[in-house]
């Protein structure tokens, strides 16, 4: 099937009037009077309305799209005390259906991530559960890669999110769109009106990342490193602030509060990030991890070898994200090449490291 | 060989020495990153290491706040901790002393004089080098390279042009920038003067701070930090650099600067490790304009 370009805005403004339609855009940053930054281009996911210019030039978005399906902050109940005093407890669902346009390989494969932590081993999220339900998925084959792109090294394919509802691929006057799933079956059954039958005259040519590391093995030499010297080799420089944690599409740690007010109160979650200080702080003040290096370990641990270990695939994805933004280029790729590099010396192969996450 | 070449040449030269000679431990500098002209902090501990430091116009990380963490961790009788430093550096390591988070003997400072550092990939001055107004170090125990000259920066520009647009417009600028904020504390960790043991963020049995992000708990975040840093900001720009999303926080701790300047005659702050902090001082002759 096909869509024309000059009616995708067209059939955004469909969707929108059936559901929240987020789209790739670029953040605006005004400047009142004349003042820069030096963040360069900024971009995200937003939800779709007049007025919002959708930008699928965009490789991928400064901030994940994983904000659809895991806010920043989640309100789970309201409680307090009546006008007759009687306590009450009205939990929140505030799922609606969303149709996210323009995902890249990388994005639909951390959600395949989130997926497994919040639905499988016997747990399900309430709040995750109903969001990713209603949650259909549009992916754009990507046309480029930016040049901290890594992805096609960890097992993904930026032309092909293997996961999504639907597939689209840009040529020059049209999208290619196939559905990969029911649910991008019954959605592309009912987008047809704006389609039409037939093929990209020329396919693109496939894209594939400049930037390349050697996964493979990465888990089983990780097992053996947790003592590892190089821990606190790369762990001087981080700052342990929390960038990476979250412009990352697949971290998805939370804390839990509540903001009280008067006789009424709401309960929350809230990103978190295993670089902070108070992450692992416990009553009494006990800290697990009070310094740098076991942060930094842990973050990597996680993403390259714990994750793996129980949930069969890695808990990164490749989209560079912490590479383009850490403050000091504390640079995972770099990280992954010193791990193949560091040789192994029996003394640092402690017993148990595998179970101490 | 440019003015960076050169400074390369006797940094890695005057580091094997340091290091060798054992008059340092450890060695604190930028090495190359993975991508073009991209550099990174490097720490170094062996004579052997000195080659792998950089120097070149894209130096974006100032260094400073690295000494707090890694002298924690030096043992004293090892050797100092030799950093470089160039003016906006200098200017924090000044703060930390003044404020005992470090002490002097233990530092070694290798002063670097500095023409401003460049974006790597527009190859354009970083904009928090644009108004600097100390290129040469104010503090070091040897300086490589000659001093450059001093420009004449217009510290306060933004903030006078922002002075001048109304409330409501100011307002909305704000605010679209505090409803960007991720709340990732980039600003405050890499901040030379945030050196609070713990940070009133993280003070969650008081609660000054909620754990929303939401433009109201992310505009208390910022401007208690702005107020709290206001008497002691070098200026260093390091906040809004590391900023992943573009917050203008300079033109905030500038507006402080200027204020406390203008009140109190504060002048610019880390010239010296021994000057008193306008805010911790009480004057009779202070002026209370809202009493």
């Amino acid at each position: 099937m096909l869509l024309a370009k000059n009616r995708l805005l067209e059939l955004l403004e469909h969707l929108s009037t059936q559901a929240r339609v987020y789209v790739p855009a670029r953040l605006e940053v005004a400047s009142l009077a004349g003042e820069s930054t030096d963040s360069g281009t900024l971009s995200h996911f937003v939800q779709y309305a007049a007025g919002v210019q959708p930008d699928f030039e965009l490789v991928n978005t400064t901030l994940p799209p994983k904000d659809m399906l895991f806010p920043q902050t989640q309100k789970m109940y309201r409680y307090g005390f009546d006008t007759d005093g009687v306590p009450y407890i009205d939990p929140i669902h505030d799922a609606d259906e969303v149709v996210v346009f323009g995902l890249r390989s990388c994005d639909m494969a951390s959600i395949d991530c989130m997926d497994q932590v919040f639905l499988t081993k016997g747990y399900e999220d309430e709040f995750y559960a109903p969001r990713r339900q209603k949650l259909l998925c549009v992916a754009l084959a990507c046309g480029q890669a930016a040049e901290s792109c890594f992805c096609d090294s960890m097992g993904i394919d930026p032309n092909v999110a293997a996961n999504a509802d639907i597939q689209l691929v840009a040529g020059d006057e049209a999208f290619s769109l196939s559905a990969q799933t029911e649910k991008g079956q019954a959605a592309l059954s009912q987008w047809q009106a704006f389609l039409s039958a037939g093929e990209l005259p020329v396919a693109p040519a496939p894209t594939s990342c400049s930037l390349k590391v050697e996964a493979n093995g990465l888990k089983d030499k990780l097992e053996q490193m947790y003592e590892h010297p190089l821990w606190e080799q790369i762990s001087k420089k981080c700052l342990t602030c929390g960038t990476c944690t979250f412009v990352c599409p697949t971290c998805h740690c939370f804390d839990i509060s509540q903001s009280n007010r008067m006789q009424m109160g709401e309960r929350f979650r809230s990103w978190d990030s295993c670089m902070f200080f108070d992450y692992t702080e416990m009553a009494g003040h006990h800290n697990p991890r009070a310094a740098k290096m076991p942060r930094v370990r842990q973050r990597f641990m996680h993403k390259l070898c714990f994750f793996e270990e129980r949930y069969g695939c890695s808990l990164c994805v490749g989209c560079g994200r912490c590479v383009a933004q850490c403050p000091v280029a504390l640079d995972i790729t770099v990280l992954i090449d010193q791990i193949g590099a560091a040789p192994l010396d029996e003394k640092q192969d402690v017993e148990g490291a595998v179970h101490a996450g | 060989m440019s003015d960076s070449q050169s400074i390369q040449a006797s940094l890695r030269s005057r580091a094997a020495e340091l290091l060798a000679s054992d008059q340092v431990a450890e060695l604190i500098g930028w090495g190359a990153g993975r991508f073009p002209d991209q550099t990174t902090p490097l720490f170094i501990t062996q004579a052997d290491q000195a080659e792998g430091l950089v120097y070149s116009e894209y130096c974006q990380n100032t260094l400073g706040k690295y000494a707090i963490t890694e002298l924690s961790e030096l043992v004293a009788d090892q050797g100092k901790l030799a950093i470089c430093v160039r003016g906006c550096e200098s200017r924090g390591i000044n703060r930390m002393l003044k404020d005992n988070q470090i002490e002097r003997d233990r530092l070694y400072l290798l002063g670097i004089p500095c023409s401003g550092m460049k974006n790597r990939q527009s190859g354009e001055l970083l904009s928090k080098c644009m108004n600097c107004s100390h290129k040469n170090p104010v503090i070091y125990d040897e300086l490589l390279g000659e001093t450059v000259a001093e420009g004449e920066p217009d510290r306060f520009g933004a903030v006078c042009a922002l002075e001048e647009c109304d409330r409501a417009s100011r307002e909305q600028y704000f605010d679209a920038a505090f409803d960007r904020c991720i709340r990732c504390y980039a600003c405050r960790e890499v901040c030379p003067v945030c050196t609070c043991r713990e940070c009133f963020v993280d003070q969650h049995e008081v609660g000054w701070q909620g754990k929303q992000g939401n433009t109201t708990e992310n505009r208390f975040y910022s401007l208690t930090r702005a107020f709290h840093i206001s008497d002691r900001c070098v200026e260093c720009g390091e906040c809004e650099r590391a900023c992943p999303m573009g917050l203008p926080l300079m033109v905030l701790n500038r507006k402080l600067v200027k204020d406390l300047d203008d009140l109190f005659q504060a002048g610019e702050a880390g010239l010296d490790a021994v000057a008193v902090n306008s805010l911790g001082t009480y004057d009779v002759a202070d002026v209370e304009e809202f009493m």
